[in-house]
């Protein structure tokens, strides 16, 4: 047996994981699942991806560094569309979230939500048209590293760069004054305020983590597997999973569920067939959820 | 007449347009006062008191601290402005250590300034650093109560507003957040407060008024008011308070 599914459940997983820990942000502090939230995975692909055109265009073709499939445009292109991506959910909270919010009905902002992402999946759609496209068409060469388990440089460096952001995130919102803001308002929102704390500030810098995260993610989804418009869609249920078996508001929790849906996953296809795939991480979702309802990292709320 | 620090005009607010629960009530508070409100339930006290620190919609009226004006001021600006307010419940964050609620109320101070007051609050409150790791869901009812006041001193407010502080808490945990009180004010904070507690309350204010439906209908020295026929009346419909209860209160009245 190859423990190949390994290495990419771990990749899949880190997707995951990084999307699911703006889902559960935004759940915790904004109160209301975001179902654009796969949108702006994709939104932030296609910026980076229109931003390394811009840069080929002015600088003609740049060599990658080897040993990887992409050259400094694309890391740019990334640092660029993580803050357009990060533009774009300000906006989107500007003109559309916080007038819903005012309602005080999840509801009214879930069903908004809904109509964002439809939104802005079918404009992808009309820019970009539907067709698949890349980053980078070279094929890189999978290294072996034992056990029948092969690993390129590009999947190295995106599986380091996942762990910087987590543990990033991680120290940003256990560590600094900011990170204990934002869960006061998880928490409080009411003392929240009482204590001092700027709520519209802290759902600005819930919303930029949010989206610059998911931005990597999709990044990562184009440089390994293609660039789509449903790419963030497609990825809006693992996400969701993910989310809620870590338990809704943890950020390790979303790592962790993350990782534990992709290594399901590719488990499962490995091991069962590929139209397990799906099934499999749903299944683990409701074993974990029947056996403890607030997921691995949870808490009762009061 | 000592200096106004907190000066209430003719306020009227409510949770809904057109449904006034305050309806023109007028207080005061000087420097270095503990100054209590009273009133039957459902008087509007609470309602009040959260108007003044921004979380119910004034309608009409002005709020004034230290002459200036704070009656539109947003909630999250007034511990900036110099007013600190501590709820009734549900006055601290329960899945945040002792330590992390005290640091995520310092925003306001500067950073270098945060450490030494939170050992400051430390000092007055040893129970809290006994307990620094601990959740503040998991403190007892008079902990918490503690963690709460303590998260409003931290940031050296003007007036310390408080809502019913002794409610919901066992008998000796009452005379010791009065007590606690009481020693605030020697520190030379000021002090307003909503209690049911009346007596409690009394015995460590300096003066207080009885709001009935939304407007004060009666103020006083603090010590007097229990016997005064008028508060028994307002406060209870007819019934006279327990007469010799009142003894213990410290007599100076105010400042």
């Amino acid at each position: 047996m190859s423990l190949q599914f390994i290495i990419d459940g771990l990749l899949t997983g880190s997707m995951i994981g990084l999307g699911a820990i703006g889902v559960t942000l935004t759940y915790s502090i904004l109160r209301f699942s975001n179902f654009a939230h796969g949108d702006f995975m994709a939104w932030g692909t296609y910026a980076t991806l229109a931003v390394v055109g811009t840069i080929s265009a002015m600088f003609g073709k740049v060599a990658p560094i080897t040993p990887f499939s992409f050259g400094w445009p694309l890391i740019v292109a990334l640092v660029v569309g993580v803050g357009l991506t990060a533009l774009l959910a300000l906006l989107l909270d500007k003109v559309l979230f916080s007038r819903l919010r005012k309602q005080e009905q999840a509801i009214i902002v879930v069903m908004g939500s809904f109509g964002a992402s439809m939104a802005l999946r079918s404009l992808l759609e009309f820019i970009f048209t539907s067709r698949p496209t890349y980053f980078s068409r070279a094929i890189q060469i999978a290294m072996p590293v034992g056990f029948g388990i092969r690993i390129t440089p590009d999947q190295i460096a995106l599986l380091l760069l996942t762990a910087v952001l987590v543990l990033g995130v991680h120290l940003l919102t256990t560590r600094t004054q900011t990170g204990r803001s934002m869960q006061a308002m998880s928490q409080n929102p009411a003392l929240a305020r009482i204590a001092g704390i700027d709520v519209a500030s802290v759902v600005r810098v819930t919303w930029v983590i949010g989206a610059a995260l998911a931005c990597v993610a999709g990044v990562m989804i184009g440089v390994l597997v293609q660039i789509r418009p449903l790419m963030g869609f497609d990825m809006l249920l693992p996400m969701f999973a993910a989310a809620i078996l870590g338990g809704i508001g943890s950020i390790p929790g979303a790592v962790l569920g993350g990782l534990i849906i992709g290594l399901a996953e590719a488990g499962a296809v490995q091991l069962i067939g590929a139209e397990w795939r799906a099934a499999v991480s749903f299944i683990i979702l409701m074993a974990v959820l029947i056996v403890r309802p607030i997921g691995l990292f949870g808490v009762r709320e009061r | 007449m000592s200096e106004t620090v907190l000066d209430v005009g003719d306020l009227e607010a409510g949770y809904e347009p057109g449904v006034p629960i305050v309806r023109g009530a007028s207080i005061t508070v000087n420097k270095g006062e503990i100054v209590v409100v009273l009133g039957p339930n459902g008087a509007g006290k609470s309602s009040l008191i959260k108007a003044i620190a921004g979380l119910v919609p004034i309608s009409r009226g002005k709020v004034l601290l230290d002459g200036k004006d704070i009656t539109a001021a947003p909630a999250h600006t007034m511990v900036r402005l110099g007013l600190a307010f501590v709820p009734q419940t549900e006055n601290v964050f329960p899945r945040m250590s002792v330590e992390d609620n005290l640091k995520v109320a310092c925003g306001i101070l500067e950073r270098r300034q945060s450490p030494a007051r939170i050992e400051e609050m430390y000092a007055a409150f040893p129970d809290l650093l006994r307990q620094r790791r601990t959740p503040a869901g998991n403190l007892s009812g008079g902990q918490r109560q503690m963690l709460a006041i303590a998260r409003a001193l931290i940031v050296h407010p003007k007036v310390l507003v408080l809502d019913e502080p002794s409610a919901g808490l066992s008998p000796k945990f009452v005379s010791m957040v009065f007590e606690m009180l009481s020693a605030i004010r020697k520190s030379g904070v000021t002090i307003l407060l909503v209690e049911q507690n009346a007596k409690a309350a009394l015995a460590i204010g300096d003066r207080a008024y009885v709001l009935v439906e939304g407007k004060e209908r009666h103020e006083g020295v603090a010590s007097t008011l229990w016997d005064d026929p008028v508060v028994a009346e307002l406060y209870l419909g007819q019934r006279p308070l327990h007469r010799d209860s009142a003894r213990r209160t410290e007599t100076g009245g105010a400042a």
